[in-house]
C-alpha cells in the first residue's frame, strides 16, 4: 500500500486509509470464500455446483483489482477535492459487492445457507466509510436483494441450489422459516447500520471538530503575531520620532545659550571694548553658569540617546590604543598645570579591535581621566589598557581622594554627587559613562581605595573585542 | 592683503559674535543667514575660508555641502570649510553618509560653543594652508 500523502486534511486520509481497508478486505473475503468452498465440497462432502463459486471469486477478484488502481489514483490526486470520488466509487464497489454477494448465495443453497449474515460484514465497512444515509440505502437494497432471490426460489422462478447433505432440500419452501431468517436479517442489518454509523459518524465529527480547533488556534496565533509585528513596529516609529524630537529640543535649548555664550566670550576676551576686573569677573562667572547648563542639557539629552541604541549605528572597528591616545593631548595638559603625573601603559603588540563608538568610547576615557585628574592633588594618575581573553580591558586609577565606602554603591546613579567634594559637573558624567560601557556590552566597576596602593580610586572598564565574523562584515 | 571669511548661520547673534572676534583678527567678514544666501556670497565674494552652520532653515549646511560635490563649483574647490555647529560631529558624519552616501569632506569640524582662542586658532591654521 502506498503512503497517504500527509497534506490531506484528516478526513480525506482516514477515508483513503479505510477504502484500502475495504480492498484488503476484499482479498481475504475472496481467499476466505475459495477455503470454505473447497472445505465444504471436499471435507464436508457438502453437494453444491463449485464452478460458479469460484467464477463469481475471480470477478469479484477483477474489480478488485480495479478498484486499487482507482484508490491509487485519487491518492495522487489533489488534497481536499478527493471524499467525493472516493466516496462515489466506494458506494460503487459496495453495490457490486451486494450484487455478487446475492449471486454468490444464489448458488450456495439461498435461504439454507447461514452464511446469509455475511451481508452484515458489508454493511458495517459501508458505515465506516461511507455518509450514513447511504449506509441505510446499502442496507435496505442488501434485504432487498435477499428478499427478491428467496422470493424468486420460493416462486420457482428461479432455481433453487440445494446444499446437499447440509440442509433439508425443502427448507426453501418453508415459509415461516424463510419469513424468520429474513426479519433476522433486516433487525441484524439495520440495528448493525444504526450502531456502526453512529461510531464513524461521531469519529468524523470528531476529527472535523480537531481540524476545526487545529485551524482556529492557528488563526489565533496568527492574529496575534500580527498585532505583536505591528506594535513592534510602532514602537519603532514612536522611537524614532522620541528622537528627532529630542535633536530638536537639544538644538533649540542650546541654540540660545550658544548665542549668549558667544556674546560673553567676545566681551570677556575684549573684542568689544575694555572692560573692568569686576565686569570681567562677573562675566567670567555667568559663562561658566551657561557652561554649566549647556553641559547638563547635553549630558540630560545624551541619556535617551544611549538608551535608545543611537550608538549603535555609529559603531565602527575602533583600536582601543587609539583612543586612549587621541584623548591624552588635552589630559597631558591639565595634568601637567596641576603638577601631576599621567603615565600611560600600552601593550606593545597591536590589540585587538573592538566594535564600538570611537567618540563615545573617547568620551568614557576623558570622563575617567578627567575626574581623576580632578580629585587628585598631587601623585600620579595611571592608565593601563590590557589585552583579556575575550575583552580588552582599561584602568584608571588615581591617588586621589578616593570615594567613601557608603558612597561605593551609588557612584555610576543619576545626579550622584560624591559627600567628600564639592558639586562639580552636572552629576551625571558616570552615569552616561556606564550606560556608554553598557551600550558596547562592556562592564565597568570602581575600586576605593585601589587594591594595591591602598589609595585613591581605581575605574576599570572592559569591552568585548570584535569577533572574527564582525569583523569580515566590515 | 587682509583675508575674506564668509560665515552662514542662521543665528543673527552668532554672527554677530563672530563677526567681532573675526574682524579684531583683521579677517573681512561676510555673512549669509542660510544656505542660498551663503552659496552666492561664495561665489560674489570668491572667501578664503567659509564657516558653516549645519542646522539652518531654506537650506542647510548639509546641503550646501552636498551642492559643491557639484562639478560646476569645482572652481571654490579650493576654498576651506569649517564647521560649525551644536550638532555632534559623528551624528552629522552618519547622517550626511546616509543622506548622500558620501563622506563629510569638511577641513574642520568644531562643536560650538567655542572659546574665541581656540576658534582662532583653528581659523588661522585653515587660511595658512
Amino acid at each position: 500500500m502506498e503512503r497517504i500523502e500527509s497534506s490531506y486534511s484528516p478526513e480525506e486520509a482516514a477515508l483513503l486509509m479505510r477504502l484500502k481497508v475495504f480492498v484488503t478486505m476484499r482479498w481475504i473475503a475472496i481467499f476466505g470464500m475459495v477455503v470454505g468452498t473447497l472445505v465444504a465440497s471436499e471435507v464436508l462432502h457438502i453437494g453444491f455446483p463449485t464452478l460458479p463459486v469460484y467464477i463469481i471469486c475471480a470477478v469479484i477478484a477483477m474489480y478488485n483489482v480495479v478498484f486499487y488502481f482507482q484508490l491509487r489514483a485519487i491518492g495522487r490526486e489533489k488534497p481536499g477535492t478527493i471524499i467525493h470520488k472516493a466516496r462515489t466509487y466506494g458506494n460503487a464497489h459496495i453495490l457490486l459487492d451486494l450484487l455478487a454477494l446475492s449471486v454468490l448465495l444464489h448458488y450456495t443453497g439461498g435461504i439454507e445457507n447461514p452464511l446469509i449474515f455475511f451481508y452484515v460484514l458489508h454493511i458495517i465497512l459501508a458505515s465506516i466509510a461511507l455518509h450514513f444515509r447511504v449506509v441505510y440505502v446499502v442496507a435496505t437494497v442488501a434485504l432487498v436483494m435477499v428478499g427478491l432471490l428467496v422470493g424468486l426460489e420460493y416462486a420457482e422462478v428461479v432455481p433453487h441450489v440445494n446444499l446437499a447433505g447440509f440442509a433439508d432440500p425443502t427448507l426453501y419452501q418453508s415459509a415461516p422459516y424463510i419469513l424468520a431468517v429474513l426479519l433476522a436479517l433486516a433487525v441484524i442489518l439495520y440495528g448493525t447500520t444504526y450502531m456502526a454509523s453512529a461510531i464513524s459518524g461521531e469519529l468524523r465529527k470528531r476529527q472535523r471538530q480537531v481540524v476545526q480547533l487545529g485551524e482556529q488556534l492557528l488563526e489565533e496565533k496568527e492574529e496575534e503575531l500580527e498585532q505583536t509585528s505591528r506594535e513592534m513596529a510602532r514602537l519603532a516609529e514612536e522611537k524614532e520620532r522620541f528622537l528627532q524630537f529630542l535633536n530638536i529640543a537639544a538644538h533649540d535649548l542650546k541654540a540660545p545659550l550658544t548665542a549668549i555664550q558667544g556674546f560673553l566670550w567676545v566681551m570677556i576676551g575684549g573684542y568689544s571694548g575694555d572692560l573692568n576686573d569686576k565686569q570681567r569677573h562677573m562675566l567670567e562667572r555667568s559663562s561658566k553658569r551657561i557652561a554649566e547648563l549647556l553641559n547638563l542639557i547635553s549630558d540630560l539629552l545624551d541619556i535617551p540617546r544611549i538608551e535608545s541604541g543611537q550608538i549603535i549605528p555609529e559603531m565602527k572597528e575602533v583600536s582601543l590604543k587609539q583612543a586612549v591616545r587621541n584623548c591624552l593631548p588635552e589630559q597631558r595638559r591639565v595634568a601637567r598645570e596641576k603638577g601631576l603625573r599621567l603615565s600611560v601603559e600600552l601593550p606593545e603588540e597591536t590589540l585587538s579591535w573592538i566594535r564600538g563608538s570611537s567618540p563615545r568610547i573617547q568620551q568614557v576615557i576623558t570622563n575617567l581621566v578627567g575626574n581623576a585628574l580632578h580629585y587628585t592633588e598631587e601623585g600620579t594618575i595611571n592608565v593601563r589598557v590590557i589585552e583579556l581573553d575575550n575583552d580588552i580591558q582599561v584602568e584608571i586609577e588615581d591617588t586621589g581622594i578616593g570615594i567613601p565606602a557608603e558612597d561605593m554603591p551609588h557612584v555610576f546613579e543619576d545626579f550622584f554627587r560624591a559627600s567628600n567634594v564639592e558639586a562639580k559637573g552636572t552629576g551625571l558624567g558616570l552615569a552616561i559613562v556606564k550606560r556608554i560601557v553598557e551600550a558596547h556590552n562592556g562592564r565597568i566597576w570602581c575600586e576605593s581605595p585601589c587594591p594595591d596602593s591602598n589609595q585613591g580610586s581605581r575605574f576599570t572598564f572592559t569591552l568585548p573585542k570584535a569577533s572574527k565574523e564582525a569583523r569580515r562584515q566590515e | 592683503m587682509p583675508k575674506k571669511i564668509l560665515v552662514v548661520d542662521d543665528d543673527p547673534d552668532i554672527l554677530d559674535a563672530l563677526t567681532m572676534i573675526l574682524e579684531s583678527q583683521d579677517y573681512i567678514v561676510v555673512t549669509a543667514q542660510n544656505g542660498v544666501e551663503g552659496l552666492a556670497n561664495l561665489k560674489a565674494e570668491m572667501p578664503d575660508l567659509m564657516i558653516l552652520d549645519l542646522l539652518m532653515p531654506k537650506m542647510d549646511g548639509f546641503r550646501v555641502l552636498k551642492e559643491l560635490q557639484d562639478p560646476r563649483w569645482s572652481k571654490y574647490k579650493s576654498i576651506p570649510i569649517l564647521v560649525l555647529t551644536s550638532v555632534r560631529e559623528e551624528a552629522s558624519r552618519r547622517r550626511y553618509e546616509l543622506e548622500t552616501g558620501l563622506e563629510l569632506g569638511v577641513d574642520d569640524y568644531i562643536e560650538k560653543p567655542m572659546p574665541p582662542e581656540l576658534l582662532l586658532e583653528r581659523v588661522r591654521k585653515l587660511i595658512k594652508n
